[in-house]
């Protein structure tokens, strides 16, 4: 994998997620973020921190990411969500337009 | 975060509600607004045939809808949110008294209830509990009470309000929304308690832009209280018998209002003269009145009048001549009026028509020769007159007609080729018993036909041949009893067809079935009448879409239909024989 073909998410623990630019850009947000124009820190080091997603959250969105890759894709499966995790992935799936 | 990207209140779908949803159907029972419970938002096919897959957002509420239970409270979340959260479970049915404790104190703008089951006094408090975020509540065809519609005061804002048919809720319950002062839309259908006296409360909702009181038998003297309401656009009256001329003097003085309903009432010639002033006023609506012809001269003068239905009056004749004033007409609706062809003579200069209902009507082929220069028409009923071939020759030239309707008319084959460059023309009405096959070939240059109606025309297998060219057709009627099977083999390939009724053509057997069973986007279907049997039931498996099928009076019985619909038919929301 090039390296600028990937893209590192940060959680509020400081763990990085390097994954796939055009899974990330799955995000409305993100794709904001890495493709605004002007000298933004997300811009130029392909890199977002969110320091209010923890680890486990930020993890299950990144699956998400790849399992709508898929989706789109013609690989029609379930996503399986925890309910313990339900209300807070909401709230980030709100913030990142998911 | 959460709240910075909150989703605009407008963006939500509740329109139906500030539109006081006219065109829902309201009713406790017989509603079949609930039996379609599928979560199928993800199927939906973008521009490159790739399937969206559902957000992230839409699993989580799906997630939690079908967990509810689990579930205490949703008040930490923004309130977007739990919005879409409450939306989903209503549209799902699974919201019920012990659910809905979890959105109290949610800071909700809608609570949209209309119709849904269970609703009672018990679900105001977490209703209430929104306070000033409530913006618009429909609680339609609920149990709540006076005393139950009491904690709706706690909601100061709220703009929208749909209590139709709360068979509960009376003068005193009326009281409680006094200080309602932000209300835009009130609806009241159907309540038969409200009277007069708890109509005063009215006066006091001075930004009331729309006011429901449809079949409101008590509301008589009560318009009084109207009087200050100087924004209100819309009053609704229809079906209240109750109302008579005196109640139109007080609604002089609405300057703003736009449309009036006040269908089936009993107002006069001298009801309507207290509309003279109202120069804003597009719509009116005055079926079933005891009004005559009269009463246009207290209309001459409503330059901004679009819509006018004055169909079932009194109108005959004497008269008639002042609707040549009403030059800004767009809709005129005079259907199921003793008058005759004199009448359309005076109709002649109204060149703003798009829309006319002459249904029922004394007319003939000499009247419609002073529809001819109508050429905005777009739509034009002439059901149940004495409109002939001859008559046909003056519609040659409405080039923008998109919808006409000759059932039971005295037209025959050879009138028909007067309609075949009426290249506009989607929805046609040919119900009519003197049609047949050589009709249908004069007309194959209606190539843009959505609905074609053959009802009881004399169409048979070869007439069907003509069909093919009809490839946008999604309603077909064709009930004459002339086809077999070999005929419906020229329908199977018009895929766009929706509603296919094919009953009382005694000669269909289960092949025809099998042909239909390519018409994939059918939602109703209707094959009563013929010789199909429960065999031929195995060929409908594949009419995913279909929601109502009836094959009365053939060898198929009841148990049959309900085991096609548990197995294969979940849609299916009507079946005959049941």
């Amino acid at each position: 994998m090039k390296k600028e073909d990937t893209v590192k998410l940060i959680s509020a623990e400081g763990f990085e997620f390097v994954i796939d630019k055009n899974a990330a850009m799955v995000s409305q947000t993100i794709r904001n973020m890495l493709t605004s124009p002007g000298d933004f820190a997300e811009t130029e080091h392909q890199e977002v921190t969110f320091p209010e997603i923890s680890t486990t959250i930020l993890e299950k969105i990144c699956q998400y990411f790849y399992w709508s890759l898929q989706y789109a894709s013609g690989k029609e499966t379930e996503f399986h969500i925890e309910p313990e995790l339900t209300l807070e992935l909401m709230m980030a799936a709100n913030y990142l337009h998911t | 975060m959460g709240g910075a990207c909150s989703r605009k209140r407008d963006q939500q779908t509740n329109d139906d509600i500030v539109l006081g949803g006219v065109s829902r159907r309201y009713s406790k029972s017989g509603s079949s607004k609930w039996l379609g419970t599928s979560f199928s938002r993800a199927s939906v096919d973008n521009k490159q045939g790739n399937t969206i897959p559902p957000s992230l957002m839409e699993l989580c509420i799906y997630k939690i809808s079908q967990e509810i239970d689990e579930y205490g409270t949703f008040s930490m979340l923004p309130r977007d949110i739990s919005q879409q959260i409450f939306n989903e479970l209503v549209y799902s049915q699974r919201l019920n008294e012990a659910s809905l404790e979890a959105f109290l104190d949610c800071a909700l703008q809608d609570i949209n209830l209309g119709e849904y089951p269970g609703v009672d006094d018990t679900w105001m408090d977490v209703i209430s509990s929104q306070g000033s975020s409530l913006l618009s509540a429909d609680l339609s065809s609920s149990d709540v009470t006076d005393s139950g519609l009491l904690h709706i005061k706690e909601c100061k804002n709220v703009e929208a309000l749909n209590l139709n048919f709360c068979e509960h809720i009376s003068d005193v319950g009326l009281g409680c929304i006094t200080g309602l002062s932000n209300l835009t839309s009130l609806s009241l259908k159907r309540n038969t308690s409200i009277t007069a006296k708890g109509m005063s409360v009215l006066s006091g909702l001075v930004n009331l832009s729309k006011l429901d009181l449809e079949r409101c038998s008590g509301i008589h003297g009560g318009l009084v209280h109207l009087r200050g309401l100087k924004k209100l656009e819309a009053l609704n009256m229809n079906c209240c018998n109750c109302i008579t001329d005196a109640d139109m003097k007080p609604l002089s003085d609405l300057r703003n209002l736009k449309e009036l309903q006040i269908s089936s009432s009993k107002v006069t010639d001298n009801g309507v003269t207290f509309l003279k002033g109202l120069h804003k006023l597009a719509l009116l609506n005055m079926e079933r009145c005891p009004i005559t012809a009269a009463c246009l001269d207290s209309l001459s003068d409503l330059v901004a009048l679009l819509f006018l239905n004055v169909s079932r009056s009194n109108i005959t004749d004497d008269g008639c001549d002042k609707f040549s004033k009403l030059k800004s007409l767009k809709v005129l609706n005079l259907g199921f009026n003793d008058m005759s062809d004199a009448v359309l003579a005076h109709l002649k200069g109204l060149i703003n028509l798009e829309s006319l209902n002459l249904d029922s009507c004394r007319i003939g082929d000499k009247g419609l020769v002073h529809l001819a220069g109508l050429v905005c028409l777009k739509c034009l009923e002439l059901s149940d007159t004495e409109v002939g071939n001859n008559g046909l020759r003056h519609l040659s030239g409405l080039v923008n007609l998109e919808s006409l309707n000759l059932s039971f008319t005295l037209i025959t084959d050879g009138g028909l080729r007067h309609l075949s460059k009426l290249s506009s023309i989607r929805s046609l009405n040919l119900d009519v018993r003197q049609i047949t096959d050589a009709g249908l070939a004069i007309l194959t240059s209606l190539t843009g036909l959505t609905h074609l109606d053959l009802f009881c025309a004399k169409i048979t297998d070869t007439g069907t041949n003509h069909l093919r060219n009809f490839k946008k057709l999604r309603s077909l009627e064709i009930c004459g009893g002339g086809l077999t099977d070999a005929g419906v083999k020229n329908i199977k390939d018009l895929k766009s067809l929706m509603l296919l009724n094919l009953s009382q053509n005694s000669h269909l057997s289960d092949k025809s079935l099998e042909m239909i069973s390519e018409l994939t986007n059918l939602v109703s279907l209707n094959v009563s009448s013929s010789r199909i049997t429960s065999a031929g039931l195995k060929h409908l498996t594949s009419l995913k879409k279909l929601k109502s099928l009836s094959l009365e009076s053939t060898k198929v019985t009841a148990n049959d239909i309900k085991r096609l619909h548990e197995s294969h038919l979940p849609d299916l929301v009507t079946f005959r024989p049941e």
